[in-house]
């Protein structure tokens, strides 16, 4: 799996080109190869077939949230172990349990910090 | 009446091209501006991205319409983050003619322009505005108001903390937005939080204890468990709510003795604190007020048990005097 | 034969000034909306929606869409509306005792299970038959019920809501993704006072659509259709900006309307008694409102909310046009005590008497106004000169409201990228006036023999779906 190549590969998935800019201008600059995708339907897509070490999927996109893409993930034997972290914009905690119901790893409220957002992604690929 | 007929004729005949002309106009100028910004916002985007993330980038010679630009791309991935970015951000702004126009702006005659520069100062990230931007908190209109309210969550500065909550109090922004520019400010909040939860203003205490409940911590127990016994409904209820939202163990004999309150709203706000705490000694009580209560009260009740014992739960709704909210929750623990 | 003639002159007289008053009015509007709309344009620089969806005290909706035979429709539609970008919201469909599979494709779609909910009776409805909660999203409710309307599947959908807010939409109704944080601004602005809001309804016929949202705006093919994306335009652009600033906004679209639960409780929910169930309820808010001289707005936000589907065949437009005229009739009537009454301020004197004269009588001087012209013309005692102006003046101030309209469409919300569209819509802009305006008038004059019947039936409108082309038809009232 990925976790052995040198650059382990990030999948984001956001509607927002700017959230999709800034975390993978990040993720780069830290040494990881980045995916994007548009909607939660690209990015159970991407992850099928690129199979990254990780995904960074925001909650509020098109045709499917992110806590729907957590689920397919999990669903999938293939994307079983990939680890989510999950961005938000929103205040409910309801969300959070909602994340961590689907099967995501962490959660990073917005406005976020890209810097601390790659530490997670280490502290999370660390820990696998 | 010819002479009339004629007239307007041609007024409407040349009102028609005018309507046509501007659509004409309009739609080409637009469409020409649109693929202007694309150009430069495309050629700035990489230094703007490299700015906020803290590389160091040599700028070269930018026009003015592309400093412009610039700004508004940062301005504009500014809304995003939160943390060092926001530093970098507020550095590259301070001293730039952006800054001084939107400051300027700030203080101008066109109500919509003050608006503007309120919010934009928000994402300018410099702390030297929250003086204008405390100025502006009291402004004639309620749009620049709101917008002021804003960009001082959005910066941060405790000093803010105390006008917000009084916006709030008094009704002068919007309560959602006064509300989340407190919640921005975060911790440095706190010391005027915990102030104003002892004034003499029951509408300020009672903003100070749900505010609490959204960043307070332990040390906020024994002042929320005070407030739970306030000379004034809406304090309870409300610092009832905020001993729920911090799931305070200390609270839970005071959220008890509060499901007997006399108002309705304060025995919902109890009763739902208790399921948020966990309190199992409360369930007795709470499954009285599930049966006997009005609506709504009775839900939270309900709902409560649910998280706290569902086995008691069950074995209550199973019962023929339960209720209908009783049933509503066993059912939904089922599903 | 004096008589006749003296009627005929007295016809005439009236449809003039009817016309006359009627364009000064639209033109007034006009301007008012360009201001309107220009301010709420610059507004959108330091509208703070981000801090607004991510508020935790930003009032909490409950969406509710009766649904009755929406098979087709209801699963993607229910995906879409679970989508919304808003902080806290529920989804309620109620199923008006559907002949059709609504209930079992939702069932199917998002595992329902069946709930004792306790409902709040506070509006009488048909029997509800059960309750269910999706098991996949905790947030979608069905109700059932045995068939009795949109107007009562509604009120069994506030019965149902748990949130201060109720947001009435129709089941095909395609919403943006940020329609609810739009129309709820000036609810967080003035909580207190704002008790209803609306936005602006758009046709969706001929946009390309991709789960549940518009992807790309473009003109229908159908010509009918294309002519109601106008008229669409002038409605909402002109009509209700006005209104809504005089605080006398009678028309809160039935497609998307939101309302404060507590006072449709209070006023006793919608009439099941009349086809114009979405504007009887606004009045009846107004009046029960005004009545207590409590202070309130209904306010109309300038900014598209909602697309529907028009309909492309004659029979079903004229249908639903004498459907919606009748509606309004009824709705007049069963309020008349308010027209011309200082009791109800602006709504009484100035809203209530011009939807009676120019809405509603209106299609009286219309359909007669031009016949009898033309036949004082032909009987040689009108010149040539003058009716060919007036024909002309017609003409002309039809064309400039409907660009006036399309102007301030471009100049706000620029939706038809493809040049071509806007060409076309300009050249229909005049096609219009010649047969289609008669057309629509010569319908709602129908509506009186209708009324004058008492007929109470809705009739059919066939829906080609986003996709396929089932029967439909509407419920009973």
């Amino acid at each position: 799996m990925s976790e052995l190549s040198p650059s382990p590969l990030v999948l984001v998935a956001d509607d927002d080109p700017d959230i999709l800019d800034l975390v993978r201008y990040r993720l780069e600059r830290s040494g990881y190869e980045v995916a994007t995708a548009r909607d939660g339907l690209e990015a159970v897509r991407l992850a099928g077939e690129l199979a990254p070490s990780l995904a960074v999927l925001d909650v509020m996109m098109p045709s499917l949230n992110g806590f729907e893409v957590t689920r397919r993930l999990r669903e999938d034997p293939a994307t079983r172990e990939i680890p989510v972290i999950l961005l938000t914009a929103r205040a409910q905690e309801s969300d959070v349990q909602e994340g961590f119901d689907a099967g995501a790893d962490d959660y990073i409220r917005k406005p976020f910090s890209p810097r601390e957002l790659s530490a997670r992604v280490q502290a999370v690929l660390g820990r696998r | 009446m010819l002479e009339l007929l004629g007239i307007s004729v041609l007024a409407l005949a040349a009102l028609s091209a005018v309507f046509l002309v501007a659509l004409v106009l309009k739609r080409s100028r637009l469409a020409r501006e649109e693929q202007r910004r694309e150009t430069l916002e495309e050629r700035v985007r990489p230094f703007a991205l490299a700015l906020v993330d803290g590389e160091a980038v040599e700028l070269p010679e930018l026009s003015t319409e592309e400093r412009a630009m610039l700004a508004e791309a940062i301005g504009r991935l500014s809304r995003n983050l939160t943390g060092d970015a926001r530093g970098r951000i507020g550095r590259y702004f301070a001293g730039t003619s952006a800054y001084a126009a939107e400051i300027a702006a700030l203080r101008g005659r066109r109500v919509w322009r003050r608006a503007t520069a309120a919010y934009r100062l928000g994402d300018m990230a410099c702390p030297e505005a929250v003086p204008e931007l405390l100025r502006a908190l009291e402004d004639r209109d309620a749009d620049v108001r709101a917008a002021a309210a804003r960009s001082l969550g959005r910066l941060g500065r405790p000093e803010a903390a105390e006008p917000l909550v009084r916006v709030l109090v008094d009704g002068t922004v919007p309560r959602a937005l006064a509300f989340r520019a407190v919640l921005d400010l975060g911790p440095a909040a706190l010391r005027a939080l915990r102030g104003l939860a002892r004034a003499d203003d029951p509408d300020e205490r009672a903003e100070a204890a749900e505010l609490l409940g959204w960043l307070g911590d332990a040390a906020d127990d024994a002042l929320l468990i005070e407030a739970v016994g306030d000379p004034s409904a809406e304090v309870r209820a409300k610092a009832a709510g905020a001993l729920g939202r911090l799931a305070s163990a200390d609270g839970a004999e005071a959220l008890t003795e509060a499901l007997g309150d006399r108002i309705y709203f304060v025995r919902l706000q109890a009763a739902r604190a208790l399921g948020q705490v966990g309190e199992r000694a409360a369930v007795p009580r709470l499954l009285r007020q599930a049966r006997e209560d009005r609506f709504e009260a009775a839900r939270a009740a309900a709902q409560a048990v649910a998280r706290v014992d569902p086995a008691a739960l069950l074995d209550a709704a199973a019962e023929p005097d339960a209720g209908p909210h009783l049933h509503e929750a066993a059912d939904l623990l089922r599903v | 034969m004096t008589v006749l003639y003296d009627l005929a002159v007295v016809i005439a007289a009236l449809s003039l000034a009817y016309f006359a008053a009627l364009n000064l009015v639209y033109l007034v509007f006009t301007a008012i909306a360009w201001r309107s709309l220009a301010r709420h344009l610059r507004a959108r620089g330091h509208a703070a929606d981000d801090e607004v969806f991510a508020s935790p005290v930003t009032p909490p909706v409950s969406v509710l869409v009766p649904a009755y035979d929406e098979e087709p429709t209801i699963v993607q539609s229910v995906h879409s509306l679970l989508a919304l970008r808003y902080p806290e919201h529920e989804v309620i469909v109620v199923n008006d005792g559907s002949r059709d599979g609504t209930l079992e494709r939702l069932q199917d779609a998002f595992d329902l299970v069946p709930v004792r909910k306790a409902l709040r009776v506070v509006i009488p409805t048909a029997a509800i038959r059960g309750v269910y909660v999706s098991r996949r999203n905790r947030r979608l409710w069905v109700v059932d019920k045995v068939n009795g309307g949109k107007a009562d599947a509604l009120n069994a959908g506030v019965n149902a809501s748990r949130y201060p807010y109720i947001l009435a939409i129709d089941a095909d109704a395609i919403l943006e993704e940020d329609s609810l944080l739009r129309v709820v601004r000036p609810i967080v602005a003035s909580p207190d006072l704002v008790v209803a809001t609306g936005g602006i309804v758009r046709i969706a016929n001929g946009c390309r659509i991709d789960h549940g949202r518009v992807v790309d705006v473009r003109l229908p093919t159908s010509r009918l259709a294309i002519l109601q994306v106008l008229e669409y335009f002038r409605a909402f652009l002109i009509g209700r900006v006005g209104w809504s600033h005089m605080n006398a906004l009678l028309i809160v679209s039935g497609a998307f309307g939101l309302f404060r639960r507590s006072l449709v409780e209070a006023v006793g929910g919608y009439s099941s008694e009349t086809v114009g169930e979405d504007i009887e309820l606004v009045v009846r808010l107004h009046r029960h409102l005004r009545e207590r001289d409590e202070a309130y707005r209904i306010e109309f936000v300038p900014d598209p909310v909602c697309w529907t589907e028009a309909p492309e065949s004659m029979g079903q437009l004229s249908r639903q046009r004498r459907r919606w005229h009748r509606g309004l009739g009824e709705t007049l009537w069963r309020h008349r005590r308010v027209a011309g009454n200082g009791r109800y301020g602006v709504l009484g004197l100035a809203a209530v008497p011009y939807f009676l004269i120019f809405e509603f009588f209106g299609p009286i001087f219309e359909v007669l106004g031009i016949p009898v012209v033309l036949g004082w013309w032909l009987l040689g005692d009108l010149s040539g000169v003058y009716l060919a102006g007036f024909l002309v003046i017609a003409l002309l101030v039809g064309v400039v409201l409907s660009l006036a309209a399309l102007t301030l469409e471009e100049h706000s919300f620029r939706r038809h990228r493809d040049g071509r569209d806007i060409a076309r819509l300009v050249r229909f802009s005049v096609l219009e006036n010649l047969g289609y305006r008669q057309l629509l008038s010569f319908w709602r004059f129908l509506a009186f023999y209708d009324l004058l019947r008492g007929r109470r039936a809705w009739g059919e409108m066939s829906r080609k779906g986003f996709r396929t082309v089932p029967e439909a038809p509407l419920p009973p009232a």
